[in-house]
């Protein structure tokens, strides 16, 4: 190794190249990505952060100001801080179930002949083609009492009456995972398609059970994917505000919630761009842990 | 019981949809036998492997390892150990961990592994490798790394599909060179799927030949090569010319029916004969030989050790392996000849 590595770097600078070229370079290259992710997501951070400091006096939307009202009002706000352990297990209990199904998922058509494979990708991409309000419309007609839930489980005979699952914690936690689940497939699909098929054989030769092939091959494998996969759906399912509060309960108060609230409702900007920002930074702390977790031994660095 | 085979394989037999894979394939490997499975693409060989592995379930057949029935069991319960053409190393294992995880599943105490994975690796001439991942590996070391994982759990059967054939010409020669060595010393007992004839040949103490899934000759090498079975065996193992003749009352004409000059020591019977002789077999300028063929030179090719002359006697096209140049130019009409022992006639 420590052979190559000499030889690399013996003949690689190439000697007119100046220092600064050659630092600037990857600059260079990356400025497109880099641009777009400045104009589309770094500014409007910025401008929220900026935003969270003013104040809000006689229902004007805001009035420019330098004051940290707004966070220190969070933190005796009893309605804050239930909606931020609203939100996170929400989010929690959807994504490890959107990990679940989509990883079960992902798996059976990576594991099945090729021929059922392009049924099985379009059926995952349908939600993505409809809407989240078309598919909030569709949840009404599912969950209430005369919905298609309650006739489909008293015409199978496993309840006697008629019930609605309609704004219940549980109508929304489904929402969610039917949000999120498309994505999630998708990319451990991806995860799965960079496997060798033959490990699994390899491993079942060695003298191991199906169970301690996928503990001790499979399942190392798709760290990485099901890393990203849990923390896409997290961010989507935090993030997300129409169909929690269009399927939960009224009392059901998401951070999204209490941001749209802030926003519409009580026209205070500076607050709801606080909340915002505490959200984005909460958001950004899971992914950091989740990174962390799952960076020490994958399938691309091993 | 030290007569038992390793492996015996009764009458096995399975078909995909239509598609006969493997047919009626009887096999009985000896303890320490390396036979080899040889036969065109889609001949049956690797599903021959994979029902051996209990990859496959066979529709009929018995198959037997050490004297006991294994098809009803699954492949982690069987006592064989397969090495991949690919490798199919674990990518997220060490190397170390890669030639342990059979002794893990197998359940050998911690303090055995160490030593013999140590062992294992040393055989393969890759100590000092083990912290290493497959990526950070060559192609010809992966397939080591294989070797040593399935050879250091010792089964009854080592099950190879061709694991040389995604290597280099001079890597697989010494990679091949390497498992016979290995085969010699340890006395394993395998079977080995290949298309490369030179491999089989090499390599097996016996060498099944398989055409559309059955097994076509199963024999020593010299034997299936000297004496092939049939003429299917005969063009498979082996270079040769194909001579298509009609014989009509002693005289010879080519499948278009003009007449060739073509003599033969011990007449054959009028009708549509296909005559084959080995190029090496071939003898320029040589009309006192028992069977002769006056043909002309078309062109030459050069393959480094021989040269290799082409000729044509009406429709028939045969080439002829010589070593160093001959007196004749393209055009020129040639005694071609060889003797009775060094041809095969079908009809
Ligand atoms: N899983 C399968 N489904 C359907 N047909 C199959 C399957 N596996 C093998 N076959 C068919 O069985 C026949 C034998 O295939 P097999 O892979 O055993 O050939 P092979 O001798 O190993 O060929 P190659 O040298 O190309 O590897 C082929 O016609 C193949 O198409
Ligand atoms: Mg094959």
């Amino acid at each position: 190794m420590s052979g190559a590595s000499e030889t690399a770097a013996l003949d690689s600078p190439a000697p007119r190249r100046t220092f600064w070229s050659a630092a600037l370079m990857p600059w260079l290259l990356m400025s497109p990505a880099l641009l777009i992710a400045i104009a589309f997501f770094g500014l409007p951070i910025l401008f929220m952060g900026r935003m969270s400091f003013n104040a809000h006096i006689d229902q004007r939307f805001y009035v420019p100001d330098f004051t940290w009202d707004n966070y220190a009002a969070m933190l005796t706000d009893p309605t804050f801080r239930n909606a931020i352990w609203t939100t996170a297990r929400l989010a929690l209990i959807s994504s490890i179930a959107t990990v679940i199904i989509g990883y079960a998922f992902a798996m059976l058509v990576w594991l099945k002949p090729k021929r059922w494979r392009l049924a099985f990708v379009a059926l995952a991409l349908c939600p993505l083609l409809i809407s989240e309000i078309s598919i909030i419309f569709g949840w009404w007609m599912f969950f209430p009492k005369n919905g298609l839930l309650s006739y489909a489980l008293v015409s199978s005979g496993l309840i006697t009456d008629k019930i609605s699952l309609m704004y219940t914690e549980f109508a929304a936690f489904v929402g969610l995972t039917y949000v999120t689940l498309p994505f999630c497939f998708f990319i451990l699909l991806s995860i799965f398609d960079g496997i060798d098929k033959k490990v699994l054989e390899a491993s079942a030769d060695l003298g191991a059970a199906p169970l301690r092939t996928f503990h001790e091959v499979l399942l190392p494998l798709t760290k990485g994917g099901i890393a990203a996969a849990f923390a896409q759906s997290f961010i989507w399912a935090v993030g997300t505000y129409a169909t929690p509060s269009a399927l939960g309960p009224d009392t059901l108060w998401t951070i999204g919630y209490l941001i749209q609230e802030q926003m519409l409702g009580k026209h205070n900007w500076p607050r709801a761009a606080a909340f915002s920002i505490v959200l984005t930074v909460g958001v950004a702390i899971v992914m950091m842990i989740i990174r962390m977790l799952s960076s020490k031994r994958t399938a691309l660095n091993g | 019981m030290a007569d038992t085979s390793a492996l015996e394989l009764d009458r096995l037999r399975r078909a995909f949809g239509g598609v006969v894979a493997v047919d009626d394939v009887s096999i009985d490997v000896k303890r320490g036998e390396f036979v080899t499975l040889l036969g065109p693409s889609g001949s049956g060989k690797t599903s021959t492997l994979r029902l051996i592995g209990g990859f496959e379930k066979p529709d009929a057949g018995a198959i037997r390892i050490n004297g006991g029935r294994v098809d009803h069991l699954p492949a982690y319960q069987r006592d064989t150990a397969t090495i991949f053409q690919t490798g199919a190393l674990f990518p997220h294992k060490t190397v170390a961990e890669n030639v342990a995880y059979g002794l893990r599943m197998r359940g050998v105490a911690r303090a055995d592994i160490a030593p013999r994975v140590r062992q294992a690796l040393d055989i393969v001439r890759l100590a000092g490798f083990e912290e290493r991942y497959p990526a950070q590996m060559s192609g010809g070391q992966k397939q080591r790394v294989a070797l040593a994982r399935s050879m250091v759990v010792r089964p009854a059967i080592l099950l190879f599909d061709e694991p040389l054939s995604a290597l280099d010409l001079s890597l697989r020669l010494q990679l091949r060179a390497e498992i016979k060595r290995l085969h010699d010393e340890i006395g394993f007992s395998a079977i080995y799927v290949t298309h490369d004839q030179g491999e089989a040949m090499a390599m097996s103490s016996r060498v099944a030949v398989m055409r559309s899934g059955r097994i076509e000759q199963i024999d020593r090498p010299e034997k299936v090569f000297g004496e092939p079975a049939s003429e299917f065996v005969y063009t498979f193992i082996g270079e040769s010319c194909c001579l298509k003749t009609q014989m009509a009352s002693g005289a010879a004409a080519d499948a278009d029916g003009a007449t060739i000059d073509l003599r033969l020591a011990n007449g054959l019977a009028d009708g549509d004969w296909r005559l084959y002789v080995r190029p090496s077999r071939l003898q320029i300028d040589r009309a006192d030989l028992d069977n002769r063929l006056k043909a002309r030179l078309d062109f030459t090719e050069f393959l480094g050790d021989v040269h290799r002359y082409h000729f044509k006697a009406g429709r028939i096209e045969l080439f002829v392996d010589h070593q160093g140049a001959i007196a004749h130019r393209p055009g020129d009409l040639v005694d071609i000849g060889w003797r009775s022992a060094d041809m095969v006639a079908y009809r």
